[in-house]
């Protein structure tokens, strides 16, 4: 049986564990393929018009893999371990695609203020006639590879920050980061200019998330004041414990962060919440904050000049 | 020195009136918010943050006339249904505001009884019995704007001296707004009622009829959605919307209503998306099952909630044949363009009738 897992959305969400999760299990696992030209058609053609982009992204990975596959895994993400809550508009993902293909949808869902992740994905298991000790291997496995590509991006970002370029946090969503057509190749355009991109999910976190509020405070000096939000978004309450964990390590290891660029999917409804902030807190850093929006209309000379314009500002 | 607080708050159509009671008898002072127009509209987009939905904008216009008189505390109620952007509103607005240099405070309510409650105590320091006053005399009227409301929408069609209705809802909303004791409410209750009946309607029983669905704010507040049902009765078309304030207010008193709902949308959706959007599917499926002849949306465009459930309601449109047509609102929809999709849908809500 092979089942076909879109690469884009909740994809990205957790990279590599649900394709080592379907594998381990011995099921054929059908990724699509990276976002291209034609997908993005597609996905605009089959979406509602004034969805955000990022959805039309996943609706043209879906129909890529229509007929291709026997199911397509489409999750229903609700909340994550730390109760928070995930986009609302992944929350009926599988019942739009439901609408939008003929291959049959398997789905699950994963809500957990209500329930452990480990049940959800036993009844997953159920719906694929595997047993409770198969889904808990496959977990375990999983979860160790998603463990060591962790760790890996760690190594990388301290490499990142100890070399000599100009370095720009780039701030987003995975799904636009990780995404190369989405976000018209902006870690290659920022190389060619001659800066170095360290991604904002690369930051670590759990190393001074229980450091004590003094040694915050002299880490970055100013960050205190800026309005304080507590998001019940799990990606809003991460990016900005992320980017005060950066400006932490940058007061820690001496390097100096040259810009930020925040790029979001055009109609993103939770970009606009959050991008008040993170802009008031780069503002406050005294860091140059560039804010960039994508469609499937964004053309990359127009992108290419607002980035070479941006690197000029940062130079003088 | 603590400043005495005065109050405003957002304006939403004619449940505005109720409110401003509400903390009025609390013994706050109020100034209420200015009217929605296209000045307003431009002054709250020019402040707020581009992307974000329509609502907050509106509403951040509506303040400016009442913080320009002097106003300098805005309630702002939080998270109206759920998962949806609603909940910053009262944060996104106090942050623009304050940068837009007026030294305001922005009080955020919880949308339920509970939350109301403990809210008003810790704003207006009343004690229980005259919360519990203020509260019955506002249900009271904002009840009663509802009635009307209603009523409104039944007459519209079936009046005999074109207008009639609107000058009788008009004279009506006025007259509730005047009263202001609570023992004096009933005589004017009857004279609004005694208006309404004198209308002089025709004998029709059988008027196309057409269901309105969407997000609460939009298509509660007659101005935002350019007096849809006004223009829509005057076509001879009977309106009927389920959706208000205490349609609301009743789910989360009552939190089983939320799961009977969900039984009922099942094939459909199986998860709430924030906001009404579940309501919105199950308002629809009714109306097919009432045999109605047409279904309106009304959402703030990019609204997260309205925007995911629009295709299963254009599924549910196909599967039954129901006339659907999906109105996005935003501050550069003209009213001109709404007004040609309005005229072209009631030939077609026109056309479905004959044909049944």
């Amino acid at each position: 049986m092979k089942i076909g897992i879109p690469k884009a959305l909740i994809y990205w969400k957790r990279p590599y564990f649900w394709e080592s999760f379907f594998e381990n299990l011995g099921f054929d696992v059908l990724l699509s393929p990276k976002t291209n030209k034609e997908i993005v058609e597609m996905g605009v053609k089959a979406s509602d018009p004034e969805t955000c982009f990022s959805v039309k992204v996943f609706f043209g990975h879906l129909l890529w893999l229509e007929g291709k596959c026997d199911f397509i895994f489409v999750p229903r993400l609700k909340t994550n371990k730390e109760k928070l809550e995930y986009c609302p508009k992944f929350f009926g993902l599988p019942d739009l695609a439901k609408i939008a293909v003929k291959t049959k949808i398997l789905t699950e869902t994963f809500d957990e203020i209500k329930e452990n992740r480990l049940k959800a994905l036993e009844r997953l298991g159920k719906k694929l006639n595997k047993n409770k000790r198969e889904i808990q291997r496959a977990t375990e496995i999983s979860e160790k590879r998603e463990k060591e590509r962790e760790e890996e991006i760690n190594k990388n970002f301290f490499e990142k920050i100890n070399s000599n370029k100009p370095k720009i946090v780039l701030i987003s969503h995975p799904y636009n980061l990780q995404d190369e057509y989405v976000n018209l190749r902006l870690e290659e355009k920022l190389k060619e200019l001659g800066a170095e991109a360290i991604f904002i999910d690369e930051v670590p976190i759990s190393a001074n998330r229980f450091t004590p509020l003094d040694k915050l405070s002299n880490g970055a000096s100013q960050h205190k004041s800026a309005p304080s939000i507590n998001f019940h978004w799990e990606f809003g309450k991460e990016i900005m414990e992320k980017i005060d964990s950066l400006f932490l390590t940058s007061g820690e290891k001496n390097f100096r962060l040259s810009g930020a660029i925040e790029i979001s999917a055009f109609a993103c409804g939770c970009d606009s919440v959050l991008k008040e902030f993170v802009e008031k807190k780069f503002k406050e850093n005294k860091i140059p904050f560039l804010y960039l929006i994508i469609d499937e209309h964004t053309g990359e000379a127009g992108f290419q000049t607002r980035l070479e314009a941006f690197l000029d500002t940062l130079g003088s | 020195m603590e400043v005495k607080p005065i109050i405003t708050f957002p304006r939403w159509g004619n449940y505005t009136i109720a409110f401003k009671t509400l903390f009025e008898k609390l013994g706050l002072e109020v100034i209420p918010p200015g009217e929605i127009n296209s000045q307003t509209i431009l002054e709250g987009a020019k402040l707020s943050p581009e992307m974000f939905c329509f609502p907050l904008k509106t509403t951040l216009g509506s303040y400016i006339p009442a913080l320009k008189k002097g106003a300098n505390t805005i309630l702002m109620v939080e998270n109206i249904g759920g998962s949806c952007r609603q909940r910053y509103y009262g944060t996104i607005q106090s942050k623009v505001l304050k940068e837009g240099g007026w030294e305001i405070n922005v009080v955020n309510f919880r949308a339920t009884p509970r939350g109301i409650y403990s809210d008003l105590k810790k704003i207006s320091g009343a004690s229980f019995l005259e919360i519990f006053r203020a509260g019955r005399f506002f249900y009271k009227k904002l009840r009663l704007i509802e009635k009307i409301e209603k009523q409104a929408q039944y007459l519209r069609p079936r009046e005999l001296e074109k207008g009639a209705t609107d000058k009788a809802l008009d004279w009506a909303l006025l007259e509730i707004e005047r009263v202001n004791e609570e023992k004096n409410f009933s005589r004017s209750k009857k004279e609004i009622s005694r208006k309404f009946s004198e209308i002089k309607i025709k004998n029709a029983k059988n008027l196309p009829k057409v269901g309105l669905i969407g997000e609460i704010y939009t298509v509660c507040d007659p101005v935002i959605n350019f007096g849809l049902e006004r223009k829509l009765g005057k076509e001879g078309i009977e309106i009927h919307r389920q959706m208000d304030i205490t349609y609301h207010l009743k789910k989360s008193i009552f939190p089983w209503q939320e799961r009977l709902l969900q039984r009922k949308i099942s094939p459909y959706l199986k998860s709430t998306v924030g906001g009404h959007g579940r309501d919105a599917i199950y308002e629809m499926l009714n109306y097919v099952k009432q045999g109605f002849d047409g279904v309106i949306q009304i959402l703030p465009a990019m609204c997260m909630p309205e925007v995911t459930i629009r295709p299963i309601l254009e599924k549910i449109h196909q599967k039954s044949g129901i006339p659907f047509l999906s109105l996005s609102i935003d501050e550069q929809v003209a009213e001109a363009g709404i007004d040609t999709r309005i005229e072209a849908f009631v030939d077609v809500i026109k056309n479905h009738h004959k044909n049944i």
